[in-house]
């Protein structure tokens, strides 16, 4: 049953091990629809690992994702023991989440045009003539009509994320998920992502954004949350985080290293 | 004249006719006398006068014993062991001027014009000869180098997927293959297949043999330098293409394995450069390829001109290849270029 309230995305308990180490321990979060939710923290919290989850480009041990009210991604053998869905199933939960990635990952052998249009060409099985309007689209969302017939490797690191952006947007996904987009960016490039990001939010889509721009996660976001060891320690809207919760020691301390 | 009597005069023609009767033989001494000479002088290592002595020998029209033919052709040897090879053909063609059919002196006048001529016209003449076969051959080595190219890429992407497999048995099974072939001589698996699989029954054509032999050893070492390949790029493209909602299957066929191609053109080309030496090997199981035209050739005429001719036409076919895979390896790496 789908409400007006109801969440896009819940995340309820979610814990993810690697080996002894609890990366991801216990996390859990709504995210309605429309919402931009930025988590902070120092490296080794397990921010990527939970957007990650997400995804499921990491199977999680213990938890559920709840996507539009239904439960998804795993099953219960009958022995109790739960395991990921079937590879077609996980394929098309995938591609209703977008996901951008720190290092871009765009495919270096597909022109800029190729790349955007891979997804509805390959997964979605569009005719050529479909994905490539798609995304000419994606392309003049993301400002970079122009580049679409250069291969990546021509590209700054501020197009290249543009790029990724679009491939992902090209699969029309109900959730977009940001994996620390503009950390392997020289700074003047950062903006540039930035403003696509901001586009996107202002028509609407909701999403989760890993970053440690202070900046942008005051001015962007609808909550931002602070994990350290896998957990949230706090969260709030930018105002109340970032006037009261610095009066929490590790977030006051992570924000001084950093700002 | 009384003197000259009848009784007198009978001795004389008797003598007389004993010394008709016995000038041809002492001729004959004489000329036995004179090659025995020549010989010690020759024996000494006196040729010059060696020489002087078998040309006392005159010109014979009805040369019985052959003594004429025999002292001017030992004096050809003579002079073509000095070196005077002008005299030598001289003294040859003196016989050939009485004996024009003496098969001694044509022999001796064409082998000597053959050492005669310029080194180069007598390779052109062997290649001219070898040729023939030598192609022949050569056709049946780029058949089987060109059935290997065919096969051993598709059974070496086989076998590097199967080797990644999540699947045990079936990433074991590649595993072994691989262990198999790359473990044992190429050699040892062509004796085996052609000789030892049909005391089990199982009986190959030699050609058969030849491309499972090399198809499948080609694959193991393929398998080996594609799996490479394929882990070498980069965790984050096999993320990406899932993260758009791609599968296992559809991320390898249009992101992972197109990026290995350029990566995996130097040592591939270096396996097929090598397999273009390899098929030589199949000579051993009754293939007549360029390797074993080049030493049937040999063997008939021990003239090295056929193995020389040999080593040419596989170096004109590696080069060709080496040339052949930079080009493609410049095409597959296109979108490296900035």
């Amino acid at each position: 049953m789908k409400t007006a309230n109801q969440p896009l995305l819940s995340l309820k308990g979610i814990t993810k091990r690697f080996g002894a180490l609890t990366a991801v321990n216990g996390v859990d979060l709504d995210v309605c629809p429309g919402e931009i939710v930025v988590i902070i923290g120092p490296s080794g919290s397990g921010k990527s690992t939970l957007l990650r989850s997400v995804n499921f480009l990491e199977e999680i041990e213990d938890g559920a994702i709840v996507f539009e009210g239904n439960e998804i991604g795993y099953l219960k053998n009958k022995h109790g023991r739960r395991h990921l869905d079937t590879p077609a199933k996980i394929c098309a939960l995938r591609s209703e989440i977008g996901m951008v990635f720190q290092h871009f990952n765009l495919f270096p052998h597909m022109t800029v045009l190729g790349n955007v249009m891979e997804g509805p060409l390959t997964v979605q099985k569009k005719s050529t003539a479909a994905a490539r309007e798609i995304a000419l689209d994606m392309l003049s969302k993301v400002g970079l009509s122009d580049k679409r017939d250069v291969y990546p490797a021509t590209l700054s690191g501020g197009q290249k994320q543009r790029v990724a952006i679009a491939r992902a947007l090209a699969m029309r996904p109900k959730l977009m998920l940001f994996d620390e987009p503009t950390s392997a960016l020289d700074p003047e490039l950062i903006g540039e992502v930035f403003d696509t990001i901001r586009a996107l939010g202002k028509e609407g889509m909701t999403m989760i954004i890993v970053t440690h721009q202070m900046g942008f996660a005051k001015e962007m976001a609808d909550r931002v949350i602070f994990m350290e060891a896998g957990s949230f320690v706090a969260q709030g809207t930018p105002e109340d985080f970032f006037a009261n919760q610095m009066e929490h020691d590790r977030i006051k301390s992570f924000l001084t290293r950093i700002l | 004249m009384k003197v000259f009597s009848g009784r007198v005069c009978k001795t004389i023609l008797l003598f007389s006719c004993l010394l008709l009767l016995l000038v041809p033989m002492a001729h004959a001494e004489d000329h036995e006398q004179i090659f025995q000479q020549a010989n010690d002088a020759m024996g000494s290592g006196d040729l010059p006068t060696a020489i002087t002595l078998l040309q006392k020998i005159p010109i014979s029209k009805d040369d019985d014993n052959s003594a004429f033919v025999r002292s001017r052709m030992q004096v050809a040897r003579l002079h073509h062991a000095l070196e005077d090879f002008k005299a030598a053909s001289a003294s040859a063609q003196e016989v050939l001027a009485i004996y024009p059919d003496n098969s001694e002196a044509v022999n001796f006048l064409a082998s000597m014009q053959k050492e005669l001529q310029p080194g180069y016209v007598t390779f052109l003449d062997d290649c001219l000869r070898f040729l023939p076969q030598l192609l022949k051959g050569s056709v049946m080595t780029i058949t089987l180098v060109f059935c290997t190219i065919l096969i051993s890429p598709l059974g070496g992407l086989l076998i590097a997927l199967g080797r990644l497999s999540s699947f045990k048995p079936v990433s074991s099974l590649c595993w072994f293959i691989i262990w198999l072939f790359r473990g044992t001589p190429l050699l040892l698996q062509l004796f085996f297949i052609y000789y030892g699989l049909p005391s089990l029954g199982i009986t190959f054509k030699p050609f058969t043999a030849a491309i499972i032999g090399l198809g499948l050893n080609y694959s193991a070492y393929l398998g080996e330098i594609i799996r490479g390949g394929i882990q070498s790029i980069e965790h984050g493209q096999m993320e990406a293409a899932k993260a758009i909602g791609m599968t296992y299957w559809q991320a390898m066929r249009r992101v992972i394995i197109p990026q290995t191609y350029k990566r995996l053109m130097p040592p591939i080309g270096n396996e097929f450069i090598a397999l273009i030496k390899d098929t030589a090997l199949v000579s051993t199981i009754a293939m007549v390829e360029l390797m074993r035209s080049a030493d049937q050739m040999f063997n008939a005429y021990f003239n090295i001109t056929a193995l020389i001719l040999a080593a040419l036409i596989y170096l004109l076919f590696t080069t060709i290849f080496t040339f052949i895979f930079e080009k493609i390896e410049i095409r597959a790496g296109i979108y490296e270029n900035r």
